[in-house]
């Protein structure tokens, strides 16, 4: 188990710096650069290619390149052109706000999805199921960018229940007040990001329950009379996880990455519109340790899904 | 205090790049020079219901600004390169866009005494001596000083610095460009007569020119820096810190209270303003996404969103008839133009060159192209009654320059064609295009950036109309072009990609265009260059220009010729609007109104 982690461990290191070569490379591949915005006419080009060669700009790529992964070795990600303050910085300043609002969209999402995947399994066909069924794929079919606005529109501006800005209050104060107005930002985007994405481990869950419920060990255990509610709970629910866990992984690779569409419709500050808003900027610093961040926590969430797996499931134990 | 952007018309639904029009100075009153509006709005809201005193001392006046991202979080002025943060800090300035503001302006942002500083101009002496006044102070209590008003040029001129602020034309300061190379520790041309920490600083330059009279213009800098609070800072680093992005100092009637990263600003009044005391005791400030800001108006969310910020047509289509709002606007500080490919910019010389045998040299084509098109209707179809055909290159905000008797491009196909026919452009072997007068064929490529659908249909009329009158035109490219690769290709050196583009210019409330079109402007992407031209601007800002009648006339004279010549052609003007709820009271986003924040007060607790 240790070895296989190592050797994924490993792995890693190639794919991390081919990654970050290719990103830095087809950042600086597209046209325009940190200061094409900046154009008016009282703004001199002078300074602009004054703080163009300054940051390096003029250099060849590979010294670029050079410099930037020198740096990176001294913990340091650069400063962003746009912002004016270090990478790592405005990264830290996101990061918390997107990991809490995708930590409790994965929460509530299988809270959701969970019970009803099995429901829908269990009642295979019967009117539950078919409900099931309809909502998943009505929810599925919908845009959710859609679904964002149309939520913000009634929830928070026709009936006013939550509020439509920010992360925060702006009058909060103190410990308590700061974390209830924390959470109170993050409940709407929260409810509808779970409420419209339960498709996946619905529809996984339910045809696993399907499988299960025909499987011999659970006929086994009908006829030795196990009662039904002991068999759905630790006869076939924990063999239906199996995807769902292997999902897991990726899941919480998700947690960075930020929605575009929730942090544009709630005005929310975080990863996903830090990211677009630096490719429209071409904030060639932000745009890179971005992609570096994402490539390593997709790996290491491929990583965790696979060791999830080999928990539940020892048969696919790698030696 | 030089925040303009260059003027995106292209603002995506999903937008992610907001860099449009912002100004240093709000502006005029008067809604004159607005007259090819379908609305008329005025500058200012006048309610006449009596103030509430308690509501006004208890509760919050609630801002928006729009944006569709978070804003930077740069309070000072000298540094911050974007419109959001100079509106969410802007409560920290007499005025809207004056944050830290040295001088007040009249409507014709022509700087007066009474502000924090008095300015005068000394022409024999080649001198201009800012004074501050007696009480100036900085919220925290401290004094404001002559190095506070110096501090500001060795930030923006500093070889580390992160600002953008710095053009050759602080060069004209003694001992600036010494100073800005790093071979000088200080700038020798700004001297303190009753010390640094007195009330007077006097600016040294090798010339004076008309322009130091007006805000905005680009020799004198209108702000100030507390030199104290932030001297312990490597300038280099000035942008991050704390100073500048957590606990700024202000000079205004407000001072801040807390910021939210990204997201929110809140404001109480700073006992320390020399002023009339803010009658308003809370304000905060908070960013809507752009997609949702017609929703929370008509949900009686926000008092008004932050003057100057970007309002759409659409958005003012949706809230026009929102029951507690009054619509509030006068003509933005900025244009659209279509700009023609005529030559080069030569970089060795450093010059922008025409070119006398280039595809859109010929006067005629151009004026031709441009009667083609009918700008009046798709500004009423698609503006929305917030914008309309602009008939100069200099919009109606300023008053006394803006020439009302232009009559710009109305749309005239007869006197299209009769141009092209008379100018050889005809249509020869039963071709259905027109080639030039040469006899070879002529394909015309249109520059355009991507934006709205409204903008993509805008590019089409446009296309169909020089269709119309038998031009071969095509977007340049096959379509539209995303921003950065826009003006990648039109301010290369030399390029035969575009032909025509049409773009934007944000303006300062100093119009002097020289560095857009002037014979060494970089910015001069569409390489017009005539010695009249030339002449007529130098007009603008020579001796006789000291004097008003003579300037106004040279201003006049140039947006004429500018007119004739065709190279460079006015698009549209376009309303800066804001929705104020009607229980705000004092509102009034005109230029003159030095007061604007203390001016206000509220005539109820509730929004609805």
């Amino acid at each position: 188990m240790w070895k296989t982690i190592l050797r994924r461990f490993l792995i890693m290191i190639p794919e991390v710096i081919i990654l970050s070569l290719l990103v830095f490379l087809l950042a600086k591949a597209m046209p325009g650069d940190p200061f094409t915005g900046s154009i008016n006419p009282k703004a001199d080009p002078q300074q602009i290619k004054h703080l163009m060669r300054m940051n390096g700009l003029y250099d060849p790529w590979y010294q670029q390149y050079w410099n930037w992964v020198v740096h990176l070795f001294h913990g340091n990600l650069g400063n962003s052109y746009q912002y004016q303050e270090p990478v790592t910085r405005l990264i830290e300043g996101r990061a918390g706000n997107t990991l809490w609002l995708a930590l409790f969209t994965m929460i509530l999402t299988y809270v959701f999805a969970l019970p009803m995947g099995v429901f829908a399994g269990r009642h295979e066909g019967k009117l539950p199921d078919t409900i099931i069924r309809v909502y998943t794929y009505v929810t599925y079919c919908i845009p959710f960018f859609v679904i964002l606005v149309i939520g913000i529109w009634i929830f928070g501006y026709v009936l006013g229940w939550f509020p439509t800005t920010g992360s925060i209050s702006s009058d909060a104060t103190g410990w308590l007040h700061t974390v209830g107005s924390r959470f109170y930002h993050i409940l709407l985007p929260g409810l509808l990001g779970a409420l419209f994405g339960t498709v996946n481990i619905v529809q996984y869950l339910r045809s696993e329950v399907i499988d299960a419920k025909h499987s011999d060990y659970v006929r086994t255990a009908r006829s030795k009379g196990v009662p039904n509610r002991d068999i759905y709970l630790h006869h076939i629910f924990r063999n239906s996880l199996l995807p769902i866990a292997a999902f897991a992984g990726y899941s919480i690779t998700g947690l960075l990455n930020g929605s575009i569409f929730t942090e544009t419709v709630f005005s929310y500050p975080g990863m996903g519109l830090l990211f677009v808003n630096s490719i429209s900027y071409r904030d060639y610093t932000v745009i890179t340790a971005l992609v570096l961040i994402y490539g390593i926590l997709n790996l290491l969430g491929t990583l965790l899904s696979d060791i999830i797996l080999s928990i539940v499931d020892p048969r696919i134990r790698i030696e | 205090m030089d925040k303009k952007k260059l003027a995106l018309s292209a603002v995506a639904v999903l937008a992610t790049l907001s860099l449009a029009a912002c100004s240093s100075k709000s502006s005029s009153s008067s809604n004159s020079g607005t007259s090819g509006a379908s609305v008329k709005l005025s500058a200012s809201y006048k309610n006449t219901k009596a103030t509430d005193k308690s509501a006004t001392k208890n509760s919050t006046l609630k801002l928006a600004e729009p944006n569709d991202s978070p804003f930077q979080g740069i309070s000072d002025p000298v540094l911050s390169t974007n419109a959001e943060d100079a509106d969410v800090f802007s409560p920290g300035g007499d005025t809207p866009g004056n944050i830290n503001g040295l001088f007040r302006t009249d409507g014709n942002f022509k700087i007066i005494d009474g502000g924090l500083a008095n300015q005068k101009i000394d022409r024999k002496a080649k001198t201009v001596t800012i004074t501050l006044r007696k009480n100036a102070k900085w919220s925290n209590g401290d004094k404001v000083t002559a190095k506070d008003i110096e501090y500001p040029y060795e930030v923006i001129a500093n070889k580390n610095t992160t600002s953008q602020q710095y053009s050759a034309d602080y060069n004209t300061i003694k001992g600036m460009a010494e100073y800005h190379t790093g071979s000088a520790k200080t700038i020798s041309g700004i001297t303190f007569p009753d010390g640094q920490t007195g009330r007077t600083a006097v600016i040294h330059l090798s010339k004076v020119t008309p322009a130091m009279k007006y805000a905005g213009n680009s020799f004198i800098w209108s702000s100030v820096e507390p030199y104290n609070y932030i001297k312990n800072v490597p300038i280099a680093k000035l942008a991050s810190s704390k100073q500048v992005r957590k606990d700024p100092l202000f000079t205004g009637p407000y001072k801040l209270d807390k910021v939210v990263e990204g997201e929110s600003t809140t404001w109480s009044p700073n006992k320390y303003y020399y002023g009339k005391a803010p009658q308003i005791k809370h304000i905060s400030i908070n960013v809507v996404s752009s997609n949702n800001i017609d929703k929370a108006i008509q949900s009686n969310k926000y008092d008004f969103t932050v003057p100057n910020s970007v309002m759409r047509g659409t958005d003012y289509k949706q809230i026009k008839n929102t029951k507690n709002y009054k619509m509030v606007g006068q003509a933005a500080l900025s244009y659209g133009y279509f700009g023609f490919n005529v030559g080069h910019y030569d970089t060795k010389t450093q010059k922008n060159v025409m070119d006398k045998n280039s595809k859109m040299s010929n006067k005629s084509l151009r004026q031709a192209m441009m009667y083609a098109l009918n700008l009046d209707a798709v500004n009423k179809k698609f503006g929305n009654g917030i914008t309309w055909r602009g008939n100069t290159l200099i919009p109606p905000i300023f008053k006394k320059y803006w020439d009302s008797s232009a009559k710009g491009y109305p749309m005239n196909i007869k006197k299209a064609e009769q141009l092209l026919d008379k100018a050889g452009y005809k249509k020869r072997n039963g071709s259905k295009w027109r080639s030039d007068p040469k006899g070879k064929p002529l394909t015309i490529n249109f520059g355009a950036m991507t934006g709205t659908s409204a903008q993509a249909a805008e590019y089409q009329d446009y296309l169909q109309q020089w269709r119309k009158v038998g031009l071969n035109a095509k977007l340049a490219t096959g379509k539209t072009m995303e921003m950065n690769s826009f003006y990648s290709t039109i301010q290369k050196p030399k390029q035969n990609t575009v032909d025509i583009y049409a773009a934007a210019w944000s303006l300062s409330s100093e119009p002097t265009p020289t560095q857009i079109y002037g014979e060494d402007a970089t910015y001069n992407m569409g390489h017009f260059v005539t010695k009249k031209n030339t002449q007529l601007m130098s007009n603008m800002n020579n001796e006789k220009a000291w004097n008003d009648t003579y300037r106004t006339k040279a201003f006049k004279q140039w947006q004429n010729y500018m007119n004739e010549q065709a190279a460079v052609v006015p698009d549209n003007f376009s309303y800066n609007w804001s929705p104020v709820n009607k229980r705000v009271k004092g509102f009034d986003m005109g230029a003159a109104n030095q007061n604007f924040w203390t001016n206000l007060s509220l005539t109820s607790s509730s929004l609805k």
